[in-house]
């Protein structure tokens, strides 16, 4: 067995160990009650991909936010030493979390789609469609998620996690520094901010225009191509950059 | 054969905090060693260093004579201070999931399960939940995670840490039987009780670095004190037994020996015995090991910056193993013997150096 093969089956294990405590766990009703209260509060009315994509693009991020909570939690416990000492290595060990948490939500993703394919399918939308417009969802799913894991405490020191948030703060600083702030600041202060800015918030972009990819799925134009290279570029640089800190650093679990 | 564990000058802080400096000790192949220390001593820093959580600030720390912490660690089996497993799972679940993340496959894999279940007595409860498990089925349950792979060293936290009376004697009894597997052992604890019954070797760890160091067979040769309780003794009786020897002294309930030899034993006994006197109890009073550990405890700066790295290593106790007709009074003896033991603790350190510079 090669190391690539060990490494992919060590990492299929732990995602199955920690998904299977998930459920039992009992916390998975969460995520069960939340997608049928979607599905009978919004996606049971006659409506189009557009409308099933902007709902489901809003949903699947909430959702997200919640259960990767949980899991990092799951993940932040003293029992994890005893995993850790029986070889799955940290970074298998990051992944593993990040797939657990894909999982369930986009397990809930599926769900919807499959109820709403076949109690209420959108007039406009066949499964060519459909897969066109999970694709840069998904992808979102990921990134959502990859950016809580390299937030966690389990990740990233205090300091570390302020410049994180300072930095996506930033990015979207130009809704709040404006007008007379940004008059008062020195020129040079000025083009630093919008240096900044572009740059930071130019690593937002694929997350948005791959939102927008989903509701509309224009795949006319190499932009939206590239958009998909763009997101799966960013998941890999965020996943990477998690496994490289906590690799770096002390592992002390939470002792809650 | 090389040494199993080789640290040397291993240093480490949380932050300005420091908890490990300098500390160096070596645990040979099959050996089984105690690391003994009050709480927040850096015990359980240290086993983590050696599990590769906990990176060193510095130092140098080799596993099986290895210092990638990463390749060894399929040899290496940890049993955790803390009876916190995931209690999702039956145990037969859970050693399943950890072998398969040792690398263990198939009916290899099944076979190690069931033979570490039936070696720590869980094969009747192995479906049960962990969550319904008692703390020393738990703590049972550990010592089977930890061999699951077979290793060659166990690291092993605090193993009796919150159980009871029987549960700590349970777990004791199923380590003295890994022990007689053969396995190196690397023990840290704060029960005396646990060192005396399995270790080959202990070392005091205080201020972060190894303060005192003895072979169990050598302490265990040196004489303790003892004290017999009895009903009530007249005053005739207590000057009589107080001229058998000069470790002897009395009072109206009991009679203290110490230093205490068999031999200064048996004639109290028998004079106590000869004179009718009732004997309620033979009791300790203070072991060779709780003197070290105390002596250890008390005598060393914490953050001697001279003292670093100063290793002390095995004793040669058995100049107090006889008590002679010299002998200080008995209220005296134990500051004599304290005396003593620093004198010998200064000369082995003398003899290290010289080892060093040979």
């Amino acid at each position: 067995m090669n190391s690539l093969t060990r490494f992919s089956m060590r990492l299929l294990r732990f995602t199955g160990f920690t998904l299977l405590e998930y459920l039992r766990s009992g916390r998975v009703a969460i995520e069960i009650i939340a997608t049928l209260a979607v599905y009978f509060v919004f996606l049971r009315r006659p409506m189009d991909a557009p409308y099933f994509f902007s709902t489901l693009g809003i949903f699947t991020p909430v959702l997200a936010l919640y259960t990767t909570a949980i899991i990092i939690g799951l993940g932040d416990r003293p029992q994890s030493y005893v995993s850790l000492a029986h070889g799955i290595g940290r970074g298998t060990y990051l992944l593993g979390l990040f797939f657990s948490a894909c999982a369930i939500v986009m397990g809930a993703y599926g769900l919807l789609s499959l109820g709403v394919a076949l109690l209420n399918p959108p007039v406009d939308m066949n499964l060519g469609d459909w897969l066109l417009g999970t694709l840069p969802l998904l992808l979102n799913i990921g990134l959502l998620v990859a950016l809580m894991l390299l937030l966690s405490p389990l990740v990233l020191s205090t300091g570390w996690r302020l410049l994180v948030l300072g930095l996506i703060a930033l990015a979207f600083s130009s809704n709040f520094i404006g007008g007379v702030m940004l008059e008062a600041m020195p020129e040079s202060g000025r083009a630093l901010l919008r240096a900044v800015q572009a740059l930071v918030g130019g690593l937002l972009v694929p997350a948005f225009y791959g939102f927008q990819l989903a509701v509309t799925r224009d795949y006319s134009t190499p932009t939206a191509f590239a958009n998909l290279l763009a997101q799966a570029s960013l998941l890999a640089s965020l996943l990477g950059l998690s496994v490289y800190a906590l690799s770096r650093r002390d592992v002390i679990f939470s002792s809650q | 054969m090389a040494d199993v564990i080789e640290i040397e000058e291993l240093h480490k802080a949380y932050g300005s905090l420091p908890v490990l400096q300098g500390l160096s000790l070596r645990v040979a192949a099959g050996e089984v060693y105690g690391l003994l220390g009050p709480n927040g001593a850096g015990k359980t820093t240290l086993i983590h260093l050696m599990m590769g959580f906990l990176q060193p600030n510095q130092g140098r720390l080799r596993l099986l004579g290895n210092a990638n912490l990463e390749q060894v660690r399929p040899r290496i089996g940890y049993i955790p201070e803390r009876q916190r497993y995931h209690t999702r799972y039956t145990a037969r679940e859970y050693l399943r999931f950890l072998g398969q993340f040792s690398g263990l496959t198939g009916v290899a894999l099944r076979e190690r399960v069931e033979r570490e279940l039936a070696a720590v007595g869980l094969l009747s409860a192995a479906d049960r939940s962990l969550g319904a498990y008692s703390k020393g089925m738990l703590q049972r349950l550990g010592v089977a995670q930890a061999l699951l792979s077979d290793p060659d060293l166990l690291l092993i936290d605090e193993p009796t840490s919150g159980l009871d009376l029987a549960g700590q004697r349970e777990v004791i009894d199923l380590l003295a039987s890994v022990r007689d597997l053969g396995h190196t052992i690397f023990l840290c604890t704060h029960y005396l009780q646990e060192v005396e019954l399995l270790c080959d070797r202990v070392g005091v760890l205080v201020g972060g670095r190894i303060a005192a160091e003895a072979r169990l067979r050598d302490l265990r040769d040196v004489a303790t004190s003892v004290r017999i309780r009895v009903g009530s003794l007249d005053a005739e009786l207590r000057a009589r037994l107080e001229n058998l020897g000069a470790g002897v002294r009395c009072d109206a309930q009991g009679v203290r020996l110490s230093p205490n030899t068999p031999a200064l034993q048996a004639t109290v006994l028998r004079a106590l015995l000869d004179a009718d006197v009732a004997i309620m109890a033979l009791e300790p009073l203070e072991s060779p090991l709780e003197r070290l550990y105390l002596w250890a405890l008390h005598s060393v700066p914490p953050t001697s910056a001279e003292a670093r790295g100063v290793h002390v290593p095995s004793w040669d106790l058995e100049a107090l193993a006889e008590p002679t007709a010299a002998s200080p009074p008995a209220d005296e003896s134990a500051s004599a013997s304290d005396a003593l033991l620093s004198e010998l603790l200064g000369r082995n350190e003398g003899d290290r150096e010289t080892e060093g510079r040979r």
